[in-house]
């Protein structure tokens, strides 16, 4: 029996264990560090790439192997590359600090990108670039949270980027036909949900050109069709009304 | 001129005064004659060789200075052809003689035959300068020749001689018995001509001046006892006469100093009839004592001086020649200028002062100076006058403090102008000169303190520029002849309220500046031929104008810039609310800078282009310190690509015919294709994607087809059409009469369609042009949406088939949605969201039977539930209104339908289903990315080809052709060159070739990258070529990847390449 001394206490390096429940028994696997998630993710095809050994564990640090009829009994099979490929795929994972920090960076810098693609400098009506937003973001220390999705946070980012800086939404443009009768009626329920009024013909039909925010549109959407019981048509000009082709100063 | 250490460069760039042209006054006492001459310096770096272009306009001569050991360097080529081209004389000064005796220790003899070869050097490039010119002139008489074939046909002799023997062209090169060169040695401040030496030695021998002019320089030698010059000094072995009267006395005058021979020296200057002062002579660095005797001995600014005042031309003596050039831009001859503009040229030629003389001034740049160092800011002298008057005030204060102490009524407070008045007016001019000061309108507001003011850099040509003077500006696009066709001829009414003509302006001259080095003069008037800083111009000249007081006048040729800008960078201020001052401060550095360019991408960035790296570093100094005052930040700008699909390949990466060997079995290549297509949707092996809404409402059926490239570029060219042609299309859509749409468009649009008809060809493209759908992305690109169901027809073209039957106008709709799914697809790609190009898209099939029956059985429980009469007569109609009214319904209440509710509205669903099949169609095609490409012009010379070449191949870029340009030993050769690969590629090109060679780049097309993105080796020799891998460089695939992870984007790159081989000591060991 051996003293559990620190001299002779092995550390395990580069070792990453995925633990399964199963049937009451718990099962371990030793993997390599930061590449558990590349195998889920499917960029590290090599198995051998990903797993330290092929052999299922009870406890990794203590090097105790399963024993066959526990794995049979839970599994169902006593192949341990198959037992070993299921517990990469099913098991639990501590993320490694690395892998945590890609993810971080790639769920940043996305949310920069969705930001950049969605809004618009108000004065130019030209968009801003994706550095510029991320290091806007870095200046408002904000924070990626990794169980919202991108696009949420990046919402988030545009209100509280709006008290920094000069930056809007990109606008829709839309096209309403409506009923004149009803017209009038409509538009003064519309008005608070449009930002700018390009154009209004009154014909047989009442058509208006405009501006609104993106955000508005399910609900302007939801309006006409109730209001006009579905007579009244929106169309989609653009869906950013941002200055197109590149500019020269002369 | 040439300034080569960049060291100093940079010194010089922290005095951003230093850079800019400085213009300084000399005057000179030239025999009996006085001159007054201007002397603009300009930068010798190639990066500023705008700044000689600027400088070289408003000049008559120049002064080329050659390094006397570094010998012709390629700037001074480009300065020299800068001055022939803008047709200016120029005189040269070998500078820095003195490094030939102190550094490299040359003989007298090895110094002459090394200033020889420096001057032959010279000459040889005024040479080729002159026969190409000569080349072109013959070639465009022979072009004229063919175009009037009316010469006598009989004599049709070949003129074989290349017209070059027939030119005089004795009078173009340097040489020292001429007179226009000058050897100095600035650094000890001496200098000579020939000349200088030709009269002194004229009375010492006896032999004449004009004999001794003519045989200083050259293989003469002297026979001393018969007192006769020979010729053919290197036959007999006998020292040229430049070495034995001249250099040999130089030489040991820095023989004795260095050796510190005391008496030798004392020797010397006794002779010379020099006064050294003492304290001067008993300094112990020698560099000092000859710099004390040189210049008395042989100053350098007479030598110099001299030969400007006898060898450049004043303005009177400026060229028919150089007039012509200037007025004709162009291909334009002066010919077919209209009369009143050749009449200008007469007065060009007198460059008269009269008052009737028309004012023509050249604005070459723009320079902008701080407010504070403008003249009437400036704290000035105070004149006995305003002395006289401030104590006068002050005595008034005094008296008011007194008379308020007393408590009596104060007096009236006297203002400045009342001041005037009771000042005395002895003296009549000064007083006017007084009024007139007061008078002038303050042009810097004073409310920001260091604010910048531009001040226009510019040369009278004719008449007297006066100020308040009111003068047409003219920029450099304007054309006299739209100007007399704008306005009748005879106009009287003032020329305020001319009709606008584009690109004039009519303003009045504000302040005019004398510009002696940093400092600015008012001026009051200033007479043609002379340089002058105009004031107040910002608002009617960017960067460059032409000013006259007639309106005929033609704008100036361009300014003929050596260096084009090509270095792209994309700039953004460090906090991004910093924006507009940024956009300020680059309009500003735009007027300031002759040579920038500035571009505001689609993409939002700010682009600044610039020659070089120097003058970028500069831009952005000036940017950082001046024009803007932010942090900025300097970056690579985004490169933009484009995706695409092709036909699948024929053969494989290692040429072996795709079908015929076994593929290697690979385990996880079978993962890797499940992962690519979702369950749900069904592929058949032809590649047509078949798709169902997620209310399992509607399905549709997709394929993905390349287009060939030539009807891409057709769609490219006429995106403005298809844009006209939607327009079109929508407007018939909501039946609006279409009368109003030009004839010609239509025309056009038929032309349009049937180029793509013509291209579209075979079986695949049966009928697809009449088909077409729309356009994509932004309806207007260059890529197509095919519509083959049959239920529901509608084109591009015609909108609508069956406007009328509300059927159709329901389907408008959904078809609505199913285009703007299109547009979406198209606007990013499943490579790496980059637009897509050349990719149609056929839906062949579109089935809604589920929705109609479902919209169907919404209408009859409607119906039943409302009560609603529905006749049989008009069912078509109220399917369509149940139909959307059912959408409605659905939205509103839950209970009803809920599997269509969970997935949001219809259409939406739709787009989004749309966008989907689309990208699915293309991810099962080979994709292929499209990078941008530059066509690339580059000049080199021959000797430099190979290095250029070893550039080239570096950066993937492909040649085009290669060419010598006749005439002269310069090669032309034209190459293409991903966009990608740009970034550094100029200052690369230029370190290569030591600056011989200069690249331009333009924007050219879209080309395809052949490899594939997603390669992975999977035969046997792809195998045994690549390796399992294949991580030898894929092009295309670290494109995708670097743009993949710009955006954010999921990128398939593992971690940790070698699990083993990470590092694995854990943080608390």
């Amino acid at each position: 029996m051996s003293i559990f001394t620190p001299t002779n206490q092995i550390r395990l390096t580069n070792v990453a264990v995925v633990r399964m429940k199963r049937a009451g028994k718990r099962f371990e696997i030793a993997c390599y560090k930061n590449k558990v998630v590349g195998w889920r993710s499917g960029v590290e095809k090599d198995l051998d790439e990903v797993l330290q050994t092929h052999s299922v564990f009870v406890n990794v640090s203590k090097g105790q192997v399963a024993k066959k009829e526990d794995l049979i009994s839970a599994f169902g099979t006593d192949d341990q590359t198959e037992i070993c490929k299921q517990i990469l795929i099913k098991g639990e994972v501590q993320v490694s600090d690395k892998e945590r920090h890609t993810q971080l960076e790639q769920m940043f810098r996305d949310i920069a990108t969705i930001v950049a693609d969605k809004c618009v400098n108000p004065e130019t009506k030209r968009p801003y670039t994706v550095i510029l937003i991320e290091r806007a973001m870095k200046d408002i220390h904000y924070s990626v949270k990794t169980n919202k999705s991108t696009k949420q946070q990046a919402l988030e980012v545009i209100k509280q980027l709006k008290e920094k800086m000069k930056i809007e939404r990109a606008h829709m443009r839309l096209r309403f036909i409506l009923p004149v009768n009803e017209g009038k009626k409509l538009k003064e329920k519309l008005k608070p949900l449009i930002k700018v009024i390009e154009s209004e013909d009154y014909g047989q039909q009442l058509e208006i050109v405009c501006l609104i925010d993106p955000g508005c549109f399910r609900e302007i959407d939801e309006l006409i069709k109730k209001e006009t019981k579905g007579k009244g048509s929106l169309e989609v000009l653009n869906l950013k009304d941002v200055e197109e082709g590149d500019e020269k100063f002369e | 001129m040439v300034l080569n250490s960049l060291d100093k460069m940079i010194q010089l760039q922290k005095n951003t005064a230093n850079i800019r042209n400085i213009c300084v006054l000399a005057h000179v006492d030239h025999g009996n004659e006085e001159y007054l001459i201007n002397l603009i310096d300009s930068p010798g770096h190639v990066d500023f060789s705008s700044e000689v272009s600027t400088a070289v306009r408003i000049c008559d001569g120049c002064i080329i200075v050659v390094d006397a050991v570094e010998g012709v360097c390629p700037q001074t080529q480009a300065v020299l052809r800068q001055a022939w081209l803008e047709n200016i004389r120029p005189v040269l000064v070998i500078n820095k003689i003195d490094r030939l005796i102190v550094e490299l220790k040359f003989t007298p003899q090895e110094a002459y035959s090394h200033l020889k070869n420096i001057l032959e050097q010279i000459n040889a490039l005024t040479g080729t300068l002159f026969t190409s010119k000569v080349l072109e002139e013959r070639a465009e008489r022979e072009t004229e020749s063919q175009v009037n074939p009316n010469s006598e046909q009989g004599e049709q002799v070949y003129d074989w001689s290349t017209g070059l023997e027939d030119t005089d062209d004795s009078h173009l090169y340097f040489s020292p018995e001429q007179g226009n060169v000058v050897f100095t040695s600035a650094i000890d401040g001496w200098g000579f001509g020939i000349e200088h030496f030709a009269r002194i030695y004229s009375q010492k021998i006896g032999i004449k001046k004009e004999v001794l002019m003519k045989t200083l320089w050259g293989d003469y030698y002297i026979n001393m006892k018969a007192k006769k010059i020979m010729k053919g000094d290197q036959a007999k072995g006998k020292k040229p006469l430049f070495v034995q009267l001249i250099l040999e006395n130089i030489w040991s005058l820095y023989d004795a100093v260095l050796k510190k021979d005391k008496e030798k020296i004392d020797k010397i200057v006794t002779s010379l009839g020099l006064k050294i002062g003492a304290r001067e002579a008993r300094h112990s660095d020698p560099k000092v004592q000859i710099n004390a005797i040189c210049s008395q001995w042989l100053p350098i600014s007479h030598a110099v001086l001299a030969m400007v005042c006898q060898k450049l031309p004043s303005p009177l003596d400026i060229t028919a020649e150089r007039v012509e050039r200037l007025m004709c831009t162009g291909s334009q001859t002066f010919d077919s200028l209209p009369p009143e503009t050749q009449a200008l040229k007469a007065a060009f030629m007198k460059c008269g002062s009269e008052d009737t003389a028309p004012v023509i001034i050249f604005v070459s740049k723009m320079f902008a100076v701080d407010a504070k160092a403008l003249p009437q800011n400036k704290p000035r002298p105070l004149t006995q006058e305003e002395i006289a008057q401030r104590r006068e005030r002050a005595r008034q204060r005094h008296a008011e403090k007194l008379a308020a102490a007393q408590g009596q009524a104060p007096l009236e407070p006297t203002q400045d102008g009342s001041a005037l008045e009771t000042c005395p007016k002895g003296d009549e001019p000064r007083g006017d000169e007084q009024q007139v000061e007061n008078m002038t309108p303050k042009p810097v507001p004073q409310e920001e303190n260091n604010q910048e003011s531009f001040i226009a850099f510019a040369r009278v040509f004719s008449g007297v520029a006066r100020r308040g003077k009111k003068i047409f500006v003219l920029g450099p696009k304007y054309s006299p002849l739209e100007f007399l066709r704008r306005v009748p001829l005879g106009f009287s009414a003032p020329p305020d309220d001319l009709p606008p003509v584009p690109h004039m302006a009519y303003c009045a001259l504000e302040n005019l500046y004398l510009l002696m080095g940093r400092e600015l003069e008012y001026l009051e008037e200033v007479p043609p031929g002379n340089v002058l800083g105009i004031g107040g111009l910002q608002d009617f000249v960017l960067k460059s104008a032409t000013l006259c007081s007639l309106p005929s006048c033609p704008p100036f040729i361009p300014l003929n810039f050596e260096a084009t800008p090509i270095v792209r960078v994309a700039i953004e201020p460090k906090h991004p609310s910093e924006m507009p001052q940024l956009v300020k401060g680059m309009k500003l550095l735009n007027q300031a800078d002759p040579c920038v360019q500035i571009l505001i991408q689609e993409t939002g960035e700010h682009v600044l282009v610039t020659a070089g790296e120097v003058h970028l570093q500069r831009c952005l100094d000036d940017l950082k310190e001046r024009f803007a005052k932010i942090h900025i930040s300097v970056s690579e700008p985004i490169i933009p690509f484009r995706e695409t699909i092709t036909k699948p390949p024929k053969v494989d990466m290692v040429n072996e015919e795709i079908g015929k060997q076994q593929k290697v079995a690979v385990i996880h290549q079978m993962k890797e294709d499940q992962s690519k297509i979702p369950e749900g949707i069904q592929v058949d092996s032809d590649g047509l994607i078949t798709i169902t809404t997620p209310n399992k409402l509607a399905t549709l059926s997709v394929r993905a087809m390349p287009l060939p490239e030539e009807v891409t570029q057709i769609l490219e060219e006429n995106s403005d059409l298809i844009r006209s042609v939607e327009q079109l299309t929508s407007s018939l859509n909501e039946g609006e009469n279409t009368q109003l749409i030009h004839q010609k468009t239509q025309e056009k649009i038929l032309e349009f369609k049937g180029k793509l008809e013509q291209h579209l060809t075979g079986r695949r493209w049966r009928n697809i042009v009449d088909q077409i759908w729309s356009f994509g992305p932004r309806k207007c690109g260059p890529n197509i949406l095919v519509n083959k169901s049959e239920d529901f027809q509608n084109s591009v073209w015609t909108g609508p088939a069956d406007k009328a039957s509300k059927e159709a106008s329901r389907y408008r709709d959904l078809g609505n949605s199913i285009v703007s799914g299109f547009q979406l697809a198209t606007l990013s790609g499943p490579m790496c969201e980059e637009p897509l190009m050349g990719v149609c898209f056929v839906l062949e099939k579109w089935d809604l039977s589920k929705f109609e029956e479902q919209g169907a059985s919404d209408l009859a429980k409607e119906g039943q539930e409302e009560n609603g009469t529905c006749s049989g007569g008009n069912e078509n109609q109220q399917l369509q209104d149940g139909c959307s009214e059912a959408l409605e319904k659905r939205t509103s209440q839950k209970g009803d339908s809920p599997l269509t509710d969970c997935y949001g509205p219809f259409s939406g669903q739709l787009i989004a289903t749309m966008k989907e099949a689309c990208r699915y169609a293309l991810q099962v095609k080979p994709q292929r990315l499209m990078a941008a490409m530059y066509t690339c012009e580059i000049m080199a010379t021959g000797d430099v080809l190979g290095r250029v070449y070893a550039v080239l191949s570096k950066r993937e870029g492909r040649v085009l052709q290669e060419e010598m340009k006749e005439g002269t030993d310069m090669f032309i050769i034209k190459a293409v060159l991903p966009v990608a690969e740009s970034f550094g590629f100029a200052d690369e090109i230029r370190k290569r070739t030591s600056g011989l060679a200069s690249p331009q780049l333009v924007f050219s097309h879209w080309e395809i990258i052949p490899s594939d993105p997603f390669w992975v080796p999977t035969t046997e020799e792809e195998y045994l070529h690549f390796g399992e891998k294949a991580d030898s460089e894929n092009q295309a695939r670290k494109y995708m990847n670097a743009v993949r992870k710009r955006k954010g984007l999921y990128v398939e790159e593992k971690i940790v390449e070698h699990a083993e081989k990470q590092r694995t000591l854990s943080k608390n060991k």
